[in-house]
């Protein structure tokens, strides 16, 4: 994608020690670039394979001084009432602190550091803590956040679910205005609002009764925030196989979230699989013995 | 002691423990190329970490992991490799395969909440109630 690659920036603003001894076999990478374009055709070169999944940089850039840039404006206050609508006061830190890139005892100061009383920065610094909380869970359980926590509490067994994703989920192709969107933002830029990854992942996994595994590959892909314990375990709250029952959601809800950005558009505008009351959706994804 | 830097994607930071003690001392990161078939990475995902690295003192490298961190510690002449904790199981087998050939000191990141080693994880709630008490105390 072309939009937001900078031109004639200096990317190149810190030296690494130089080796003692003649480095035979080390695979050294180059470090100075002029511009953005100049990095892209780089990478797309050195990766030719990860450049067949896809060959285009992020609007969103990696870097120190990038992180500061999005910490300096957070409003933990306002985040508070605003944070599930997709124009809220997110922050949009995920990546930087999924790589370490800022520590997230210091987010939380810089939060607390922003608000009268601490109890105003109260819902963020919970937001934080679910990062710690699956951190700690990927510590006890390693490679076993690929598994079923639990059963599904759908009524469904694992194995009415299918193994993989239809191509127009990830091309974006479905017909739904706002699935597609998402699955292009994904694409294209490596980040979705929390929102949307809740109704991505509960229309995949409930409507399409698709494995959460394969829509957690396809995530983890994308996400410059991508990370196996936020990402699967997420994926396994949404489907139930880590929490006490599935999430799912209705067009209105999106509707109002999104400020109806995407239904009035929509071409499958008085089709729509989402319409209906929790009830009635209800009825029609999961099993009767599941509770509401 | 001389040690080697290990930087991995968990911990891009210098003020980080393991980083901040050793600032002198030389550091590599390496794009392994196993893994990043393994976990099919897109290039939008690489260009975000290299830009990270490109603010960092780091040299960037590209291979098999412990095979690169071998011969970086032979190049620059060092006797340990330090690196940041993460649950992170490849980073942990990595920690394990290079400690069959050299001293590697893995530093804990700074707690978000000290917590009882026996804290209920089986629901956030759970958790919360505990971590609750110890980040906003009445
Ligand atoms: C299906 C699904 C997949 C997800 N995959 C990932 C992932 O791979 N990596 C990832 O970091 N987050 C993931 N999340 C959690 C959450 O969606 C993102 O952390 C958040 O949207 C990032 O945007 P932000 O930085 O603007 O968040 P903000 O709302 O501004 O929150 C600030 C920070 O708190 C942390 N945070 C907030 N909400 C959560 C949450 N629910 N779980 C864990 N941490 C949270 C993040 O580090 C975030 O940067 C996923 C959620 C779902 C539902």
């Amino acid at each position: 994608m072309e939009a937001g690659l900078g031109r004639g920036d200096l990317l190149q603003r810190a030296v690494p020690a130089e080796p003692q001894k003649p480095a035979d076999g080390l695979r050294k990478l180059k470090r100075e670039f002029s511009s953005r374009e100049e990095l892209a055709r780089y990478l797309q070169e050195q990766f030719p394979r990860p450049a067949q999944r896809d060959a285009h940089l992020s609007p969103i850039r990696g870097g120190r001084s990038q992180a500061e840039a999005a910490l300096a404006p957070i409003q933990p206050a306002r985040y508070a009432f605003t944070r599930n609508y997709l124009d809220g006061c997110v922050t949009g830190l995920s990546p930087y602190i999924r790589h370490g890139v800022i520590a997230l005892t210091r987010v939380r100061e810089v939060a607390l550091s922003r608000v009268a009383h601490p109890f105003h920065a109260s819902k963020f610094v919970v937001e934080l803590a679910w990062r710690d909380y699956w951190r700690r869970l990927y510590g006890l359980w390693g490679q076993g956040v690929w598994q079923d926590r639990e059963p599904y509490k759908t009524g469904w067994a694992a194995s009415d679910y299918a193994e993989s994703l239809p191509v127009e989920v990830e091309q974006g192709r479905t017909g739904l205005a706002c699935m597609d969107a998402f699955a292009r933002q994904l694409a294209e830029t490596g980040y979705l609002h929390n929102h949307a990854r809740m109704w991505v992942a509960a229309w995949v996994v409930h409507w399409l009764r698709v494995k959460w595994q394969a829509g957690a590959r396809w995530f983890l892909k994308h996400l410059l925030d991508g990370d196996p314990a936020s990402n699967n375990l997420s994926w396994q709250w949404v489907a139930s196989t880590f929490s006490h029952k599935p999430y799912f959601f209705n067009r209105e809800n999106l509707e109002k979230y999104t400020r109806g950005a995407y239904c009035q558009k929509c071409p499958q505008r008085g089709d729509c699989p989402f319409e209906g009351s929790y009830e009635e959706l209800h009825r029609k994804l999961f099993r009767s013995q599941v509770e509401g | 002691m001389k040690p080697l830097v290990w930087v991995h994607e968990d911990c891009l930071r210098q003020e980080a423990p393991y980083w901040n003690q050793h600032r002198e001392a030389p550091a590599v990161f390496v794009f392994d190329d196993e893994q990043l078939e393994q976990e099919e990475w897109t290039l939008k995902r690489i260009a975000f970490l290299y830009e990270c690295l490109l603010e960092l003192p780091v040299e960037i490298l590209r291979g098999d992991t412990v095979e690169q961190l071998r011969l970086a510690q032979q190049a620059y002449g060092c006797d340990c490799i330090v690196t940041a904790d993460t649950p992170e199981p490849r980073i942990r087998r990595v920690i394990e395969a290079l400690r069959q050939h050299t001293r590697v000191e893995v530093a804990p990141e700074e707690p978000f909440v000290e917590l009882d080693d026996r804290v209920d994880l089986r629901r956030f709630a759970r958790y919360w109630k505990q971590a609750q008490l110890k980040l906003f105390p009445q």
